[in-house]
């Protein structure tokens, strides 16, 4: 007899094409073993399907009503809401500082992790100028950054400007330019001047966030966002290019 | 582009998943909410890649990831307060066991409770549930497997040890 497949097997066969299920009902018939697991997994879906049935039968609250309709508002998912005002006391009062500690990156990767983590969650807010006033933003930035901006274009690897915000820094404003993607995932270019000598691209990271990090002439850079270490890295490089290349 | 009939339609299912995942009938509905909004808003920007439920579960996860970020990065939170037993028909027995999975499942790695309900509960298929999560098949497969494994130990239902198993129960 062959040997009994693993659990994995046994589930990519359970949730495959018609002819991968047949292969599983032949195998479960010869094994018992194999049809005893099945039976368990049945079960439990049989469990949970009890557990928690389509909402189905109550109405619909208003406000999931209001979602489909209306623009939306600004606001966090208030399960989190408690931590968030934490953060939001933290965020003001240097609470925070230090709580997300990169394993390398200096003030700059972490300002921009902190500064990813406030502002990532707002569903409808995350910016204060929005990317439909794009040269007004960059020239309200650039001003008070004492920098010339640009907002590199993301578009290539699918994440689109939504805007802007100004941000208190360590060592003066900061910039904060916020991308988002087809699927709402986020990222934050933080920009902010720098002394000190040029880095070339550095990584950092914080729990849910990941952050490449450099410093261009009087330009300290960083991206944040939560994606594959290459993909950001990819994403960085071209936002290194966007800002410093005529 | 997807309809607004597509989104609405999706509602049942969305509620039911927010609410397993997060044992808390009001934050599941924030959660739900959050992902409409966001749905809509993004809804000019969907491709088409996949389907519209996968889409919808997809940005629901990334909105819970992002939750779950925030919440720790504070002070921990608890994310399963001790939640009341959902009402379930039947009979004592059959309840304790219910309620036995229902605790099992909220002592699961939020990963693994998240792909488990997406194939048992919501019935995804395994691409679907892949595209949702952003992982590939084959990670899922072995996530799904743990999860049950998990649940088989929490529960108490069978010997943890390899098969063969001991014989099915009524």
């Amino acid at each position: 007899m062959a040997p009994t497949p693993s659990d994995d097997d046994l589930t990519l066969l359970r949730h495959g094409t018609a002819a991968q299920r047949a292969e599983l009902a032949a195998l479960a018939a010869a094994d018992p073993g194999v049809a005893a697991r099945l039976a368990e997994w049945d079960r439990q879906d049989a469990a949970l399907r009890t557990l928690y049935p389509p909402v189905a039968d109550e109405p619909l609250p208003e406000r999931l009503r209001a979602a489909l309709t209306e623009a939306p508002r600004s606001r966090l998912w208030p399960a989190a809401a408690a931590a968030a005002v934490l953060l939001a006391l933290g965020f003001a009062g240097g609470w925070f500082a230090g709580r997300i500690a990169g394993p390398a990156g200096g003030d700059l990767a972490q300002a921009a992790l902190r500064s990813h983590a406030t502002y990532v969650v707002e569903t409808a807010h995350p910016v204060e100028v929005a990317a439909d006033e794009e040269a007004h933003l960059i020239r309200w930035l650039s001003k008070r950054l004492g920098q010339e901006l640009r907002a590199p274009d993301l578009a290539a690897e699918g994440f689109r400007l939504i805007g802007g915000r100004l941000l208190p820094g360590d060592a003066g404003p900061a910039a904060l330019l916020m991308y988002e993607d087809a699927l709402g995932r986020r990222l934050s270019l933080y920009l902010t001047r720098a002394e000190g000598s040029p880095e070339d691209l550095r990584f950092a990271e914080a729990p849910g966030a990941q952050a490449f990090w450099w410093i261009d002439g009087n330009l300290g850079c960083a991206l944040v966002g939560d994606l594959p270490r290459d993909t950001l890295r990819r994403l960085a490089i071209a936002a290194y290019h966007g800002l410093t290349d005529t | 582009m997807p309809q607004p009939d597509g989104i609405e339609a999706a509602i049942p299912a969305l509620r039911a998943y927010a609410r397993a995942l997060l044992h808390d009938r009001e934050a599941a509905d924030d959660l739900v909410q959050d992902t409409l909004e966001t749905a809509v808003a993004r809804a000019r920007q969907w491709r088409g890649d996949g389907t519209l439920r996968s889409w919808l579960f997809r940005i629901l996860l990334n909105r819970f990831r992002d939750g779950l970020r925030r919440r720790r990065a504070a002070p921990v939170v608890a994310l399963f307060p001790d939640a009341p037993e959902p009402p379930v028909p039947g009979d004592g027995e059959a309840r304790l066991a219910l309620a036995e999975v229902h605790a099992a499942m909220g002592r699961l790695p939020e990963d693994q409770r998240a792909a488990l309900l997406l194939v048992a509960l919501e019935g995804l298929s395994l691409a679907e549930a892949a595209q949702a999560l952003g992982v590939a098949e084959g990670t899922l497969a072995s996530r799904l497997a743990r999860a049950r494994a998990g649940l088989r130990q929490m529960t108490g239902r069978e010997d943890p040890a390899p098969r063969p198993g001991k014989g099915s129960r009524p």
